[in-house]
Order: C-alpha cells, then sequence, then structure tokens
C-alpha cells in the first residue's frame, strides 16, 4: 500500500475504544465493585441516576452501576467461551469436510443445513429445556448452536481452496494431508474467519442477553444485563433508568464489536 | 470525421492516458496495441462515454463528426452522450457472458437500443433485431431471440453482442479484446465477422487488443500504447516492416511468430548420441471424469475425457500439447501427474515425480507464505518421506536461495510475499518452486497466457535456459500455436480426447495429416 | 415439475427426521417424567398408573410411532404440566389452539412492514449519490442492528406507550373478539421485531444494488444510451434482488425467533410465551410440538423460497 493512500480507520478505534472500556469494567467487576452486586438497602430503593449511584438504584435498593459492571463482564465472558468452543470444533469439522469431502461431509452439510435455517435462540432453548438451565448448560447450549455457521464458513473456503492452483501443488510436492489442511490451508482461511468471529461474538452477546431476560441463562441474583432487563420491565413507569441502564449496556457492547469487525473488514481490504 | 484529440485522463492518482491523439477514417479499422496497463481500455471507453465516473479528463476534447463531445475541463454532458450511445457508436466488449444482463432474453436486450433510439412499432423492432442476428450469423434467429444468455455460447453470446452494436448501423464501433475470451476456431470467425461488417458498413472501427498477430491480420492502421502514450502511430506495415521505436521492435519481437525457434533437439544433441530415453511412458491411457449428481436422485456420470492415449516423453526434449478448451488437455496432464485417479491404462515415470507450472501465477502460489517458504516447503516435503535423504534447514535455505538466482531474481526476494511480486516475477517463482527438487519432468499448463506478450518472451527464454542447463523434459500445453512452434521439439494434437497428431513440429507445420490440424494452424 | 416433486419428497422427509430427531432427543434426557409429574411422594401404584396412562410402558419405537401417528391424527398428546381438571390432564392442542394465531398474525405482520419499508428504502439508498444521507443510513442501521430485539420492544413500551401514550402497556384484546383492534395492539410489537430487519434487508439490497451496478452488462446498457434510472430498474434492480429473496427466507425464520421474545416483552399470549415457560417447567410434550410446528413453518417457508427463485432467476429454473 502507498503511505499517501493509508486511510484513517475510524471504525477501528471507535470499536476498540467502545470494547475496551466494556471489557474493562467488566474485569474489573468481577473483583472490585463500588457497592458489591447483591447488597440491598431498603432506604436507598429505586434512586435516580446521582453521582453516588451513577446508574441509579433497583427495587432492592442495589446499586446499579456495580450490577452493570458484573452484567457486562459476565455477558462478555460467557459470549466469548461460546465463540471459543464453536470456532474450534467449526473449524476442526470445516476443515476435514471440506477438504474430504465424501459420504461423511453429506451427512454433516445435511444436518447443519437444517440446523442453521433455524433460529438460533429456539435452537438454544431445546438445548437448554434437554440439558437444564445453568451457567455451564448456557455455554454448551449456545456453543453447540453456533458451531453450525463456524462450519458452513470454514467448509466453503476449503472447498475453494482445496482445488486452488497452489494447493494441487503442495499435493504434487507430496507434502502430508494434516500439512495441507492446517499449514497450507488455514493461514488464506484465517482473514475471512477473523470478520465471522467478530459477528459471532456478537450473536453470541445478543443470545446469552435473550436468553437471560428470558429466565432461561444466567440466573438472579448474579447480574445479567439480560436479567436486570426482565426485572426491570415492570419498573418502566416508575423506574425508566432501571430498564434503559443495563440495554444500553448491551448495545454498547454489541455496537463496539461490530465496528470492530467493520474496522477489521476494511484493514483487510 | 471523429477524432480524439491530445486526450488525457486520469483517476485519483497520476494520468493513464497522456496526450494520446487518434482519428477514424470511414471503413478503416484503427488497432490500438499494448499489453496490459497501457492505457487502451480507458482511451476508448473515455471515447464511448463509458469511463467510471471518478475519471477525469485532463486534456484535449473528442470531436464527432463537427460536435465536441467531451472536452477537458468541462462536465461530461450525459444528455449528449446518450444520443449517440448505441445510435452513433457502439461497443463490443471482452466478456460476452457477463456483458449480457443474465436475467434478460437477449432478444429484448438488443431490442432496447431499437427502443431507445427509433419509435418503431413493436412488430418492426422485432423484425429488425432478427434481421441484425442473421447479419452476425446467428442462424435460429427466433430461438437465440428468447434465449437467456447462459443458454447460449461463448461464440454465439459475443455474435448477440456484435448484432446489438450493428444494429443502427453507427458510424463507430469500439471492440475492446472482441475475442480474448473465446476459443481459437471461434475467433477467427468472429474476426472474420467484424472484418466484413466493416467492409460491407464501410463505418470507423477501432480494434483494441494486447494481441499483435491479432492487428496485423484485421487492422489497417496501428497504434502502439505504453504507459498511456501512443508511441507509435503508422499503417500496419510501416509498424511491422519499419518499426521506428525500440518498444515496437521489442513488442514484435516478442510476439512468438513463426521465424524463431530454439535449436531443436537433433540439433542439440552430440553426433553419435542416440535420440532421449522416455521419461515418461503414457500407454493407452483413459482418463474418465465422475460428474457429481446435484442432488440424492441423480445418478452419478461417468465420462471419457481422454481416450486412449499413447505417447512418450524424451529426456531434455519439450513436447507441445495444443488443442482447443475442453479437448482434454489439461485431465490428460493431471492424469499424468497423479492428480487423477479415474484412470485406465499405464503411465510408467523414470525419474523423480514430475511438477507442474500453472498458468495463472497469481493462484499458484500460496498467499500465506514467503517467497522463502515456498521455496523450502517441497524440500521439507521431500525430505520428510520414507527413505529420502534427510536435508537441515540451512541446507534447504541454501538450496532456495541458489535456485532464486537462477530464475533470475535477487536474495531480497527471499522474504517478500507473492502479493508483493509482479506477474512475471511470480511465474519466475512458480518455476523455481517447480524445479527446486530436481524433477525430470514438468508439466507446463499454459505458463504464458497470463502474462504480458513482452513478459512471455522473458520467461520463455528462462523455461530455455533451463532446459538446457539441466537436461529438463516439458509438456508443454498451449492454445497458442507459435508459442508451441518456438517452445517445443515435437508436437501433439488433441481434439474431443483424442489424440489425432503426434510428430516433429517441423513437420507438423509444414505437412499436417489432418484437416482439423491445418484449420488450427491456419487460424493462428 | 419433476423438481417440484423431489423437493417435496425432501420436505417430507426432513419434517420425519426432525420428529425423530426431537423425540430422541427428548428420550434421553435425564430424570422420570412420572416423578416430575406426580412428586416424590407418589405410591407406586399411581406412578404405574400414570405411566400407563402416558404410554410410558411401550419401547420407544412403538411409543414413536404412536405419537407420530397421533399427531397425524390431531393428537398432540397431553401436557405434564397443565391440567384442565383434577383428574384431566391438559391436551397439547387445546393448549396450543388459540395461542397459535397471535404468534402467525405477529410474524406475518411484521414481515408485512419488512417488506414495504426495506425495499423501497435499500433502492432509495443505493440510488443516492447524497454522502449525508448516506452516513446517516449507514450509521441508524448500523445502530438498529446492535439493539437485541427485546430491549428495542421495551424502547418502544416506554416511547411510545409511556411517553406518547399512543398504546396501554400490557394491553390486549383477542383476535376472536375485536380483530382491528387485536391487529392495532400487535401494530408495535410487530415493529419491534422488525425494525432490525428493515435495517438488515435495507442493507442487503442497497449493497447488492451496488455489487450490480458495477458489473459488465451495466456498461453495455449505458453503451446503449440507456438513462440511469432506466439502466436502474430496467436491468439492475431485478439482478440484484435474486440475492434479497434467499435473504428474505432467512429473515422469515428470524422473526419468528424474534416473535418468540417479543411476545415476552409485550405480554402477548402467543406459543412463544408458552415456549418459555414450557421449557423453564420441562414439560416435554409441549415444547416438543412446538419446535415440531416451527421447524415446519421453517422448512415450508424456504421451499417457497425456493420455488420463488426458481421462477424469478432464469439460470435456474432451466438446468
Amino acid at each position: 500500500m502507498k503511505p499517501g493512500r493509508k486511510k484513517q480507520n475510524p471504525y477501528l478505534i471507535a470499536g476498540m475504544a467502545m470494547t475496551g472500556s466494556a471489557a474493562g469494567l467488566g474485569l474489573l467487576g468481577a473483583f472490585w465493585t463500588p457497592f458489591g452486586t447483591t447488597a440491598m438497602s431498603a432506604a436507598e430503593r429505586f434512586q435516580a441516576p446521582s453521582l453516588r449511584h451513577l446508574f441509579g438504584t433497583d427495587n432492592f435498593g442495589r446499586d446499579l452501576f456495580s450490577r452493570v459492571m458484573q452484567g457486562m463482564g459476565t455477558t462478555i465472558c460467557i459470549s466469548l467461551l461460546v465463540v471459543l468452543f464453536s470456532a474450534f470444533f467449526g473449524i476442526l469439522l470445516g476443515a476435514l469436510t471440506g477438504y474430504f469431502g465424501g459420504v461423511f461431509d453429506e451427512a454433516v452439510m445435511r444436518v447443519i443445513d437444517a440446523v442453521n435455517g433455524f433460529p438460533s435462540i429456539l435452537l438454544a432453548l431445546v438445548m437448554i429445556s434437554l440439558l437444564g438451565n445453568g451457567r455451564q448448560n448456557l455455554i454448551l447450549s449456545l456453543g453447540i448452536v453456533f458451531t453450525p455457521s463456524y462450519v458452513r464458513i470454514v467448509r466453503s473456503e476449503y472447498v475453494k481452496l482445496r482445488d486452488a492452483d497452489y494447493i494441487m501443488r503442495a499435493r504434487l510436492m507430496g507434502v502430508g494431508k494434516l500439512r495441507i489442511l492446517f499449514v497450507h490451508i488455514l493461514p488464506n482461511v484465517l482473514p475471512v474467519l477473523g470478520v465471522s468471529l467478530v459477528i459471532g461474538l456478537n450473536n453470541a452477546i445478543l443470545a446469552e442477553s435473550g436468553m437471560s431476560y428470558l429466565g432461561i441463562g444466567v440466573q438472579p441474583p448474579d447480574a445479567s444485563l439480560g436479567n436486570m432487563l426482565s426485572d426491570a420491565q415492570g419498573f418502566l413507569q416508575s423506574a425508566p433508568w432501571y430498564a434503559l441502564i443495563p440495554g444500553l449496556a448491551i448495545v454498547w457492547i454489541v455496537l463496539g464489536f461490530s465496528l470492530f469487525g467493520e474496522g477489521l473488514r476494511r484493514l483487510g481490504e | 470525421m471523429i477524432r480524439v484529440e491530445n486526450l488525457s485522463v486520469a483517476f485519483d492518482g497520476p494520468e493513464v492516458v497522456k496526450n494520446v491523439t487518434l482519428e477514424f477514417h470511414d471503413g478503416e479499422i484503427l488497432g490500438v496495441v499494448g499489453e496490459s496497463g497501457s492505457g487502451k481500455s480507458v482511451t476508448a471507453l473515455t471515447l464511448m462515454g463509458l469511463v467510471a465516473d471518478n475519471a477525469r479528463v485532463t486534456s484535449g476534447r473528442i470531436l464527432f463528426d463537427g460536435q465536441v463531445l467531451l472536452e477537458a475541463g468541462k462536465p461530461r454532458d450525459r444528455g449528449l452522450y446518450r444520443r449517440y450511445q448505441g445510435e452513433k457508436m457502439s461497443m463490443v466488449f471482452q466478456e460476452p457472458m457477463t456483458s449480457l444482463n443474465p436475467t434478460q432474453r437477449v432478444g429484448l436486450q438488443v431490442d432496447e437500443v431499437l427502443r431507445l433510439h427509433t419509435s418503431l412499432s413493436p412488430r418492426e423492432r422485432k423484425e429488425k433485431v432478427l434481421e441484425s442476428f442473421r447479419a452476425a450469423g446467428l442462424s435460429e434467429e427466433e430461438r437465440i431471440y428468447a434465449s437467456y444468455p447462459h443458454q447460449l455460447s461463448g461464440g454465439m453470446r459475443q455474435r448477440v453482442m456484435i448484432a446489438m452494436a450493428v444494429i443502427l448501423h453507427p458510424r463507430l464501433i469500439v471492440a475492446d479484446e472482441p475475442t480474448t475470451a473465446l476459443d481459437v476456431t471461434v475467433q477467427n470467425q468472429i474476426i472474420r465477422l467484424l472484418k466484413s461488417i466493416n467492409e460491407k458498413e464501410n463505418n470507423a472501427m477501432l480494434f483494441i487488443t494486447h494481441d499483435l498477430n491479432l492487428a496485423k491480420r484485421i487492422c489497417g492502421r496501428i497504434a502502439v500504447m505504453k504507459d498511456g502514450c501512443v508511441v507509435e502511430q503508422g499503417t500496419a506495415e510501416q509498424i511491422f516492416l519499419h518499426p521506428r521505436q525500440e518498444y515496437t521492435r521489442r513488442l514484435i519481437q516478442a510476439v512468438p511468430g513463426r521465424v524463431k525457434k530454439n535449436r531443436s533437439l537433433e540439433e542439440r544433441r552430440e553426433p553419435g548420441e542416440s535420440l532421449g530415453e522416455p521419461v515418461a511412458e503414457v500407454r493407452n491411457l483413459s482418463v474418465y471424469y465422475r460428474e457429481s449428481g446435484n442432488s440424492l436422485f441423480d445418478r452419478k456420470k461417468h465420462r471419457c475425457v481422454v481416450q486412449n492415449a499413447d505417447f512418450e516423453i524424451r529426456q531434455g526434449e519439450s513436447l507441445g500439447l495444443v488443442g482447443e478448451s475442453g479437448c482434454g488437455k489439461t485431465s490428460l496432464a493431471k492424469a499424468i501427474l497423479g492428480m487423477n485417479r479415474d484412470v485406465e491404462g499405464k503411465i510408467l515415470h523414470h525419474t523423480l515425480r514430475p511438477q507442474m507450472i500453472f498458468q495463472d501465477p497469481y493462484s499458484s502460489l500460496n498467499p500465506a507464505g514467503t517467497v522463502g517458504w515456498l521455496l523450502m516447503e517441497p524440500l521439507r516435503a521431500q525430505s520428510a518421506r520414507e527413505g529420502a535423504r534427510p536435508m537441515t534447514k540451512e541446507d534447504m535455505k541454501e538450496a532456495a536461495y541458489q535456485m532464486l538466482r537462477r530464475v533470475g531474481l535477487e536474495d531480497s526476494y527471499f522474504h517478500r510475499k507473492p502479493s508483493q511480486l509482479s506477474g512475471g516475477q511470480r511465474q519466475r517463482v512458480s518455476i523455481a518452486q517447480a524445479l527446486i527438487t530436481k524433477p525430470g519432468l514438468i508439466v507446463a499448463d499454459e505458463p504464458l497466457s497470463a502474462l504480458d506478450v513482452t513478459i512471455q518472451a522473458q520467461i520463455m527464454e528462462l523455461m530455455q535456459g533451463l532446459q538446457q542447463e539441466l537436461g529438463l523434459s516439458y509438456l508443454f500445453i498451449s492454445h497458442d500455436i507459435n508459442v508451441v512452434y518456438r517452445m517445443c521439439d515435437r508436437i501433439m494434437v488433441m481434439r474431443q480426447g483424442k489424440i489425432i497428431e503426434i510428430g516433429d513440429t517441423e513437420e507438423v507445420f509444414r505437412e499436417p495429416r489432418e484437416e482439423y490440424t491445418r484449420q488450427l494452424l491456419a487460424e493462428s | 415439475m419433476r423438481y417440484l416433486g423431489k423437493k417435496l419428497i425432501t420436505l417430507i422427509m426432513t419434517l420425519f427426521l426432525v420428529s425423530a430427531a426431537v423425540f430422541l432427543a427428548f428420550q434421553i434426557i435425564p430424570g422420570d417424567v412420572v416423578t416430575s409429574i406426580l412428586g416424590t411422594e407418589a405410591t407406586p401404584e399411581m406412578e404405574a398408573k400414570l405411566r400407563e396412562e402416558l404410554g410410558l410402558t411401550e419401547p420407544p419405537v412403538k411409543q414413536y410411532f404412536h405419537w407420530i401417528g397421533g399427531i397425524l391424527r390431531g393428537d398432540l398428546g397431553v401436557s405434564y404440566r397443565y391440567s384442565r381438571n383434577m383428574n384431566e390432564m391438559m391436551p397439547v392442542a387445546e393448549l396450543i389452539g388459540d395461542k397459535l394465531p397471535v404468534t402467525l398474525w405477529l410474524a406475518a405482520f411484521s414481515f408485512v412492514l419488512i417488506l414495504l419499508i426495506s425495499l423501497p428504502l435499500g433502492v432509495i439508498w443505493a440510488k443516492s449519490a447524497n454522502p449525508a444521507l448516506d452516513a446517516v443510513l449507514g450509521v441508524l442501521t448500523q445502530a438498529s442492528m446492535a439493539i437485541p430485539s427485546f430491549f428495542l420492544g421495551i424502547l418502544v413500551t416506554y416511547l411510545f406507550g409511556i411517553v406518547l401514550h399512543f398504546f396501554v402497556p400490557g394491553g390486549y384484546v383477542s383476535y376472536e373478539k375485536d380483530f382491528p383492534a387485536f391487529l392495532g395492539y400487535l401494530f408495535f410489537p410487530a415493529l419491534s421485531v422488525a425494525i432490525p430487519k428493515i435495517a438488515m434487508t435495507a442493507r442487503f439490497l442497497r449493497n447488492s444494488m451496488l455489487t450490480q451496478m458495477g458489473a459488465d452488462y451495466v456498461r453495455t446498457a449505458y453503451g446503449k444510451g440507456c438513462t440511469r434510472r432506466r439502466v436502474m430498474y430496467g436491468h439492475v434492480l431485478r439482478n440484484a434482488l435474486m440475492p434479497v429473496v434467499t435473504f428474505l427466507g432467512m429473515i422469515v425464520a428470524e422473526i419468528v425467533a424474534g416473535s418468540i421474545v417479543i411476545e415476552q416483552v409485550f405480554g402477548l399470549p402467543g406459543i412463544g410465551r408458552l415456549l418459555v415457560s414450557s421449557v423453564n417447567n420441562r414439560d416435554f410434550p409441549v415444547v416438543e410440538i412446538l419446535i415440531l410446528y416451527i421447524t415446519f413453518v421453517v422448512i415450508l417457508v424456504y421451499f417457497l423460497v425456493d420455488i420463488l427463485y426458481r421462477v424469478i432467476d432464469p439460470r435456474i429454473s432451466e438446468k
């Protein structure tokens, strides 16, 4: 690239700032919060945002800023684990099916086609109803639900690249199959995968908060942005900040990641 | 009179067309010849008013029968241009498939020209479209009228494009590489068609090509472009017989005419030495292609793409393989390389496993690796194999550097990525990668056709030099008869999966036994 | 026609497979249904009786065919949780019956909103050479895609319900009582489902049109002397809409999912809320039927999209 043409990438910078602040607060929230996440105070119920309580308090007088900190941490952490899980199995299955094809590929793809057409939150609901509530089960079921989309992306790249001239060439040289799969092809898949990982992270955040909102994700008294919203909904008239603040926190994270993803995509171009 | 005067065009950066002046005469075909990036297409698109919106005309103007169509400093007048486009000037593009709307019947697409520029009734319009189809050499006009582009062959699509271009008898037709995407035999029909249209209609034609030979056959006058400038302009005769510019001379020499040829195997052979030993023997080989059905219910089809091939490749020779696309050349090559298991018959190799050089230097090098990694990878694979002599990393590095120098690249290229190389440099790396394990046989599948002519000449030289130095054998696949003539000792002609003729290059060129071969040779 | 037949067979086979998979999945989950219904204090006799009643004593394969056969005859089984009276379990069919139309109307309403708004918006966006409009639409769509649907629902409730008093939060009229009023109550929930999808679809159409505008055939059209308008509507739009059809098919599946959440937000008595509560209560017969039902809808939509695609794209229908 010519030095003069190097454009600024405001997407990347804004995305990094937004996700960075959210992740930082979340991480901090795991160790320290101003008031504690479960400390109730009957005297301080439904306080509007103030200097003492930046985000106000809820119906039990708990400090919302503390709870949002914990909630962001929980949401980001769960989503990261979900994406790691699904990306790992996505790459493994996608590489094997895409490169070798055959009956195994056919079978896997049939299943994935069926699953992929299905709304993800619905599938997660089914998985949860099989596995039962709880944090591990939430990660496991969302992980399983998101795996097919990665299999599909990785597979289609492998299908494309397995007949590329340079891969044919590697085969002619007698390079081993595993080395072709993960040394010759994988680096060329990563740019495509990188962007979809960020998108996947977003989807995971939306799914996690959605599940928690429906009461089948993170269980009270642990704070998660989703279950805070569902608690707050009943007090929309009297304490609108109670619902708006955790909701905006979700938007903040998701917007941050999508800006970050867009920035990555432009960087790759 | 139609004139491009002193035209300069720039996009965001520097000018890509510089002070170009072209004049068009009725009944004359003006050829603009140049390598990719020479500015010939931008000139044509600017003339037609079709250049991208971010293009700026920095100097000059375009005159069409006294009307100024475009002038530097003034915005393009689209309304004015629309009255000329399609009616007084029209264009034929390189890719007939993508140049037609894929979801509209081609008849209607031609009809649109009439709808825009005439007030004929629907019936009259249809009659006129069918007539223009006939004029463009399309029989079964009715069927073609109702067809979608994907239902027609490449040649038919280009004829439709031509019909669209000539239907209103424009004063000027611009043809931008109109035959490049087509097969050799079809190419010739299209060339003849364009020539006859030019004679009949007595209009002016601008013919853009990278192929000097083609320009020589069709054009009355030729302008040679380089880096945005017209370096030389004159009648075809002047250009070919008395080129004034060094660049034109280089271009003409680079074109593999039937004049230059490397020394044949017989001449190179020491007296008394017998004909080379075969490095590979192909005995009664048939290759099959399995078409996988597109659903559970379709039965898989088994098609024979190469029938009973029987020949050998000798030590130190270049064996040329020619034929049109789809004749089975590549399938045969893959079978010889052991990449296609669906074969009958025998392939015997007497040397190390053969390697391949591909057509497209952009897709044959792994974009994720550096040049050094690419060159060491074959050695690593070789020494990892059982029974092979293991090589240390230092040895591999040394061998890679040596190979790099041998193909004419400096040491500094070792750490570069393929994306940082030009097409010619990539092809050099590609050759180096194929040769580093010292195979006896190299299969080269159209190794030149993606390159510019001057680069082509360099790569050809390199390949010939390496052959003599290392005693290599080449199986050289090409659709370009002239390249094969220059490179190969023997030549093999394939048609519809069969080898119909094989013999010494000189003999085949002098006295082809088969009618098809004669046709193939006559056409280039 | 032959193609249609093949597709139909595949559709039926898929449904069959999904039903088997669902049945199997709920067979292997841990925990005894009978204990969970009756509690731990039930006598062995009571347990045996219930087991008999639910048909749980038979081998699984027979149970499956019994279940499938029942579904085909309209007998969807009984809920483990809800009962009609002291002695009778609530049939699933009855449980679902009046909730289904609510969800279907909600989904259909949002789909119409998506079509009506996103397609013109996408075209205008693609055509606009105005950088300001481009930026505004870019930010708006990006933002509305980042808002989770339940939060969007809450925002809509707050803004239109509490601040502007356009509707009463939590209010609802049954479609049997007053259909126009019912649709009126569905408007804001449908809008909440639709907004992110509108953004996605408009964006997709715009990108598709921009891609097509760079295609060679567009240059050919200009070369004939077409105006920009003619190129847009005569050539580009049709080609650009083709991938959008597939995209809209996927959107339908998303709408169904969105409806489930939005029902919760607006307190609509649809199958979404039933599904969520049944999952929480581990009321498997209800969950099984609902999953089958949604699968059926989703597969049917894909089937229709496939056929529609064949109608509008000549390149596929020929093969």
